[in-house]
């Protein structure tokens, strides 16, 4: 858990307005978007898509100027470039000049970031290491396949050590072992005391990594806070798997405690609240009956993501 | 000094990737096909035969040079926000201006490696001929490089905002009316129409006067070339250049990358 120390992104009431077309009215995608980011944390934005989350991404890396509010990365505004040595920014889907090896367009990004010359060489090598493209580093970028692309990008994203990284997606187009790599990079992002920024749809790395989560509907903040706020320790509710259970104690427990119980062969499947879990088990164990599992489920990121896109209506 | 640092690396990646354009190398090959084409057409005059020769060459190097410049710059920008290659790079420390003018030095770069090349081939092809060659010519050919630059940047200028469709006939329409509009100014002062003459001295101040870079005709003929003369096209050419990219920088500056 991070303490809220030093702010280092601030985004207050940024608003965006897009023209579709020459002559068509303008469409609002962001209203009022307002968060902060402290440093050393996590910090996992989610929404649906066309929510507004590479919106606001696009902002504050000044590929895209917004129409009100104000943006900053740690104290610079984010029209400014100079203070751009001191972030890495992965987009999503990153492409990179198919002619390049990864050897090649490492040293070009670094080279832009400023990089020392006698540093870049070992800069190079030790980032390829971390994203397991040694093995790769000196083949055109063109023979490179989707998931080998994605750790160029974070390769890019990490060449000056940055003090905030922005990564959009970053698990896009990986498998599961890639992914586990990416979440490793990013759990030692944060362990070296850099701040994350990352946009994504798979909210099991958002419980999984995240410190503190913003969840963006229809261009308007809906929530955001420490993730353990999203998630409360309380149980919702309980699955119990009991087989050899005799009929007249199932009865019994249909009568008593008014569960659900559903058919599994020789076992019986019961949701229960909580409450009930102690007294269900004693019944059924008294009667001789096996208790196979017993699995408590909290509420989850992507239940209060549902509820979230369900409730937004239109911002404005 | 970072900035130029900045730059360098842009054109250096430009170059490499212009290195690599199908097109450089088809105008290329059209290009040096034209000055042996040159050749066989000169044979069939029977006066001025290395002037001929040397005049067709010449004009083949100015069309294919340019035909390279702009059908590779208007897609220069364009490309990059296309494959999103450029949020990767605007979001280091780079400058959009330090960004467009690392573009335009790198093609610039390429488009004169590319005149060098046909250069080479017009002395081989001189000598081989029997023509005599000068300081003059090369003289014309140094200002042909000039004439490129402007070009790469007024190609670079329109690929900043639109599309390489618009880009290409904007940049075609204005070296075209830029190596006419002495004629063009001609004509109006011809006329009676004062209106006349003012819309064509108007479009003669404002569109980039190319002809400035056209010293073919003194170096065939070995006439003379004013160091006056030479020093105004190099002072034009960077002038222009510079504002060019100046007015491309700052419509670049409010551009979205969605």
């Amino acid at each position: 858990m991070t303490v809220e120390g030093n702010q280092v992104i601030d985004v207050q009431r940024v608003v965006k307005d897009f023209r579709p077309g020459f002559g068509l009215r303008r469409k609002r995608v962001l209203h009022g978007v307002t968060f902060q980011v402290y440093q050393g944390e996590i910090f996992g934005f989610v929404g649906p898509n066309g929510a507004g989350k590479t919106t606001t991404l696009k902002i504050l890396m000044g590929l895209i100027r917004s129409t009100e509010g104000s943006a900053s990365i740690l104290g610079c505004d984010v029209a400014e470039s100079e203070f751009r040595d001191r972030i890495g920014f992965l987009p999503e889907n990153p492409y990179f000049y198919p002619f390049l090896t990864a050897r090649e367009i490492l040293d070009f990004y670094a080279r832009l970031c400023g990089v020392d010359s006698r540093q870049r060489a070992a800069r190079i090598s030790e980032l390829l290491e971390v994203v397991n493209l040694s093995y790769a580093a000196d083949a055109r970028l063109r023979t490179y396949s989707k998931g080998m692309l994605q750790r160029v990008g974070v390769a890019q994203a990490l060449i000056n050590e940055p003090e905030v990284v922005f990564l959009d997606e970053p698990m896009s187009g990986l498998d599961p072992i890639g992914r586990k790599e990416i979440r490793d990079v990013i759990l030692s992002l944060r362990a070296a005391g850099k701040t994350v920024f990352m946009t994504t749809h798979i909210l099991h790395d958002v419980e999984m990594i995240c410190d503190r989560v913003a969840i963006i509907v229809k261009g308007a903040i809906r929530h955001q806070g420490r993730i353990e706020d999203f998630l409360p320790d309380a149980t919702v509710s309980t699955d119990v798997v009991l087989s050899r259970l005799p009929a007249e104690t199932a009865a019994e427990l249909e009568e008593k405690f008014s569960v659900e119980m559903r058919g599994l062969g020789e076992r019986v499947e019961l949701t229960l609240p909580e409450k009930r879990v102690r007294d269900v088990l004693e019944l059924a164990l008294a009667s001789g009956a096996d208790v196979i599992s017993v699995t408590p489920h909290r509420s989850s990121l992507e239940e209060v993501f549902l509820n979230a896109v369900q409730e937004g209506g239109d911002p404005e | 000094m970072n900035s130029l640092l900045r730059v360098q690396a842009l054109a250096v990646n430009t170059f490499r990737e212009a290195l690599r354009n199908k097109l450089l190398y088809t105008l290329l090959g059209f290009g040096i096909l034209m000055i042996g084409v040159g050749v066989l057409l000169a044979t069939l005059s029977y006066v001025e035969v290395d002037e001929i020769l040397q005049d067709m060459v010449m004009g083949a190097i100015r069309f294919f040079s340019a035909g390279i410049a702009i059908f590779i710059g208007i897609g220069l920008i364009h490309t990059e926000i296309e494959r999103r290659t450029i949020f990767t790079i605007l979001s280091k420390p780079v400058s959009r201006t330090e960004f467009l003018i690392g573009k335009w030095a790198g093609l610039t770069f390429t488009v004169w490696l590319q005149l060098g090349l046909m250069a080479l081939a017009f002395g081989v092809v001189s000598s081989l001929a029997g023509a005599p060659l000068g300081a003059g010519h090369a003289v014309a050919i140094a200002l042909i490089g000039l004439e490129l630059m402007l070009l790469v940047a007024i190609a670079t200028f329109f690929s900043a905002f639109t599309t390489p469709m618009l880009a290409a006939l904007f940049t075609v329409g204005l070296w075209m009316i830029g190596h006419l509009s002495r004629d063009l100014r001609a004509l109006g002062e011809q006329s009676e129409l004062e209106s006349v003459t003012s819309m064509t001295d108007f479009i003669f101040l404002v569109m980039p006067d190319f002809e400035v870079f056209n010293k073919t005709l003194q170096a065939v003929h070995g006439l003379p070339i004013p160091a006056s003369e030479i020093w105004l096209a190099i002072v034009y050419a960077l002038g222009y250049t510079v504002c060019t990219l100046l007015f491309g920088s700052m419509i670049f500056q409010r551009r979205d990358f969605k």
